[in-house]
């Protein structure tokens, strides 16, 4: 049963890659062959891996909506399927998910292969599918009850209405609920079942930044549970406030990978400085040899190597009388990475 | 199986019609309304007075009188009818629920019991039992009168009495042909709508997608959702039946065949809204398209109308229509209570009900491409 696993790895060091064999539960020590940096490597377990997915291609006409794509899901964890619009977000969840059928690729929940045996693994995990939503004319207690019943496990209604926090509308008809309640009787519906497994794609698009908090609220608390949590969505700061680990994919390609962390130090620019309200700052501050570039509002912005730069800056501003309205250091975040790996925007417009 | 689902699914559906307005609207009220108006545009007159036949054949001073006391009844209006002319015949001719025949030697029968009072003259009473209440009204009126005619004559006792005979024929009113149409109508109108609501909303509302990844099977669903449609249905005839009965006195023939025909409808256009909820997916457009296959079968089938009062070629045209087969099975086993017909027309609906409802079931597709 124990296959050797194959791993491609990135050298933290000198960016080189390469890839490496070992069996489930190993831990293996590895050496980059390209600049001898040493470092260890775990093997999981595979009965660590929710799910696992390889080489997953779905093509419809001439678009390759996913192209190609390998990666796992840890037990336990919430992981960020993370890209723009038509990214292919949806087309691979729902492979997943069995309601489309891939062009070509192995996908497997709990080891177990799902073009075989989805009809098990059915029972372990919970659906919120994109633009979910339910029967209008059925009070949210009774929405629960009506997907439970499709479940030959189901936990009890009125601990899940408690748990939503959704006691105070459990007598209201579905289409009276406003969009983030409606989407947290969807999370609700998700999780009928028990489920080992959470599918959400897109949980909070549309809602206004109070009605996303408290999709975020559940997620976390769900997470807390032990539950594992396949998320997808276009919102950088939804996948860095819940991920553990985040996919972002772009054109049906997946084209980084790893702790939102990990993401930030790779493909971030470090932090900035911007400041804001007088152009005149960014000639003096260019001619006093920094590397500086203008941004909007007259505001002007540098990179930071060294904390002491921001000192610098201000003091050499404040001897020469210099004016500004305002100051303002930026870390960078899975935004810039998006920017950094293809030179869009991961959203148009602010959110 | 999963009982507990499709317990669950009908009654969450019921609860969710019963909730919806315009759905009870449509399977109930607009029925009921549409009976009502048809009803009472082609039924003609509905004034308090019952008309019956007369045939004197005894033309004799007693006769006379009887005739002159019968017409100063307020309610019941008189049509003397010649001699010469078959009561039955004209009684279904003329559309009359009644007739009384007075035979010939009732004047000298009656002297000679007003002499000799022991035996009694009958009257020859006519009826069309499919018009029971009317019927029932005229006869207890007619009785009260003889009644008090016997207790003038003789203090009492019985001297004229009613012959009843049954009178039946294909004396059928306009409602008797637009009532079971109108059982068709409706099932026709609600299944496909309900199949191609469930197929449509639900595919864009993400619930069929949610349905795959549950271990409900399409079998499942679709047995619930039947289940939830036969019951609607049989809602409908049963509503439809009992206005009819109460306000146009219809009484109808109920047997088997009623209760084939009203599942098999709901199947057939079940099965139909899926075909087309199969290659139309927006809920609109495929509520349109509903529209187009329903509007023209509810004047082409003959649902309001004859087909024999329809040019040649559309009466050709109506029998390709699944929906005339269904009204004419209606008619047949409820009114005309025609066995052979019954038989033929209930055949043809079992028969486009299996096909149209695999096919539907075949086609339609929870997945996503
Ligand atoms: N059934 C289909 N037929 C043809 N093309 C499709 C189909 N489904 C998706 N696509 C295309 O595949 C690409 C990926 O779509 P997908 O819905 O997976 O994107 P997404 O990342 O979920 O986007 P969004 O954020 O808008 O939900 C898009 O270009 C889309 O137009
Ligand atoms: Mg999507």
């Amino acid at each position: 049963m124990s296959e050797l696993i194959k791993k491609t790895i990135r050298c933290p060091n000198c960016k080189h890659v390469f890839t490496i064999t070992g069996l489930p539960g190993e831990i293996k020590k590895v050496v980059c062959p390209n600049c001898y940096t040493i470092g260890k490597i775990v093997f999981e377990k595979s009965k660590d891996i929710a799910i696992s997915v390889s080489h997953l291609t779905k093509i419809y006409g001439d678009l390759i909506a996913v192209d190609d794509i390998s990666f796992e899901v840890k037990r336990g964890e919430v992981f960020a399927f993370l890209g723009p619009n038509g990214a292919g977000k949806t087309t691979t969840v729902e492979m997943i998910e069995s309601i489309r059928k891939p062009t070509k690729g192995l996908i497997k929940i709990f080891g177990k292969d799902i073009s075989k045996s989805f009809s098990e693994i059915k029972e372990r995990i919970g659906v919120l599918p994109q633009e979910f939503k339910s029967f209008e004319r059925l009070t949210v207690r009774e929405t629960l009850e009506y997907f439970s019943s499709l479940f030959n496990k189901h936990i009890e209604i009125s601990k899940s209405l408690k748990e939503m926090n959704l006691e105070g509308e459990k007598d209201k008809l579905y289409k009276d609920l406003s969009g983030g309640l409606k989407q947290r009787v969807g999370v609700a519906i998700a999780l009928v079942n028990d489920p080992d497994i959470i599918f959400l794609d897109e949980p909070t698009t549309g809602l206004d930044p109070k009605a996303r908090r408290e999709v975020w609220d559940v997620i976390s608390n769900l997470k807390r549970q032990g539950k594992t949590i396949f998320l997808t969505t276009h919102y950088m700061e939804e996948a860095e406030y819940l991920a553990d680990h985040v996919a972002i994919i772009h054109k049906g390609k997946i084209i980084a990978e790893g702790t939102v962390d990990e993401l930030i130090q790779r493909y971030g620019k470090g932090n900035t400085l911007h400041i804001n309200g007088n152009p005149k700052v960014y000639e003096f501050l260019k001619e006093k040899g920094f590397n500086v570039e203008i941004s909007r509002n007259n505001g002007v912005t540098m990179h930071i190597l060294r904390y002491s730069d921001i000192l610098e800056v201000l003091s050499l501003l404040k001897d020469n009388n210099i004016e500004y309205d305002s100051i303002d250091i930026r870390c960078p975040n899975l935004e810039e990475v998006f920017l950094t790996l293809t030179g869009a925007k991961l959203l148009e417009g602010t959110i | 199986m999963n009982p507990r689902f499709i317990f669950y699914d009908v009654y969450a559906n019921l609860k969710q019609w019963f909730r919806n307005r315009s759905s009870v609207f449509w399977s109930l009220l607009f029925p009921i309304l549409l009976i009502l108006l048809f009803g009472s545009i082609f039924s003609g007159s509905n004034d308090i007075t019952y008309t019956i036949a007369i045939q004197d054949l005894d033309d004799s001073t007693y006769s006379h009188l009887l005739i002159d006391i019968l017409e100063n009844i307020s309610i019941i209006d008189i049509k003397n009818v010649d001699k010469n002319e078959n009561i039955t015949s004209y009684m279904l001719d003329n559309d009359l629920p009644a007739a009384i025949v007075i035979p010939n030697g009732f004047g000298e029968d009656l002297n000679d019991i007003i002499l000799n009072p022991i035996s009694t003259t009958n009257l020859s009473f006519y009826y069309d039992p499919a018009r029971g209440d009317t019927v029932d009204v005229i006869k207890t009126v007619l009785q009260s009168t003889l009644y008090e005619i016997n207790m003038q004559l003789t203090g009492g006792r019985k001297i004229i009495g009613l012959n009843e005979k049954i009178a039946a024929g294909e004396n059928l009113s306009y409602i008797d042909f637009f009532l079971p149409g109108m059982i068709g109508f409706t099932i026709m109108t609600s299944s496909i709508y309900g199949s191609i609501e469930r197929n449509t909303k639900y595919r864009k509302n993400g619930i069929l997608r949610k349905l795959l990844t549950t271990p409900v099977n399409k079998t499942e669903w679709l047995l619930a959702k039947m289940l939830f449609m036969l019951f609607l249905s049989f809602l409908s005839t049963i509503i439809i039946l009992i206005v009819g009965w109460i306000v146009f006195n219809l009484h109808v023939h109920l047997d088997i065949f009623t209760v084939i025909l009203v599942i098999s409808t709901s199947f057939l256009f079940s099965g139909i809204g899926m075909i087309i909820s199969r290659f139309v997916k927006e809920e609109e457009t495929a509520d349109m398209a509903g529209g187009a296959i329903t509007f023209p079968m509810m004047f082409l089938a003959g649902t309001f109308f004859p087909l024999e009062i329809m040019p040649e070629f559309l009466q050709m045209f109506a029998k390709i229509l699944p929906l005339y087969y269904v009204n004419e099975g209606f008619r047949n086993a409820m009114i005309y209570m025609d066995i052979d017909k019954t038989l033929y027309f209930t055949g043809f609906v079992v028969l486009f009900a299996i096909i149209f409802f695999i096919i539907g079931a075949i086609l339609i597709n929870w997945r996503e491409e």
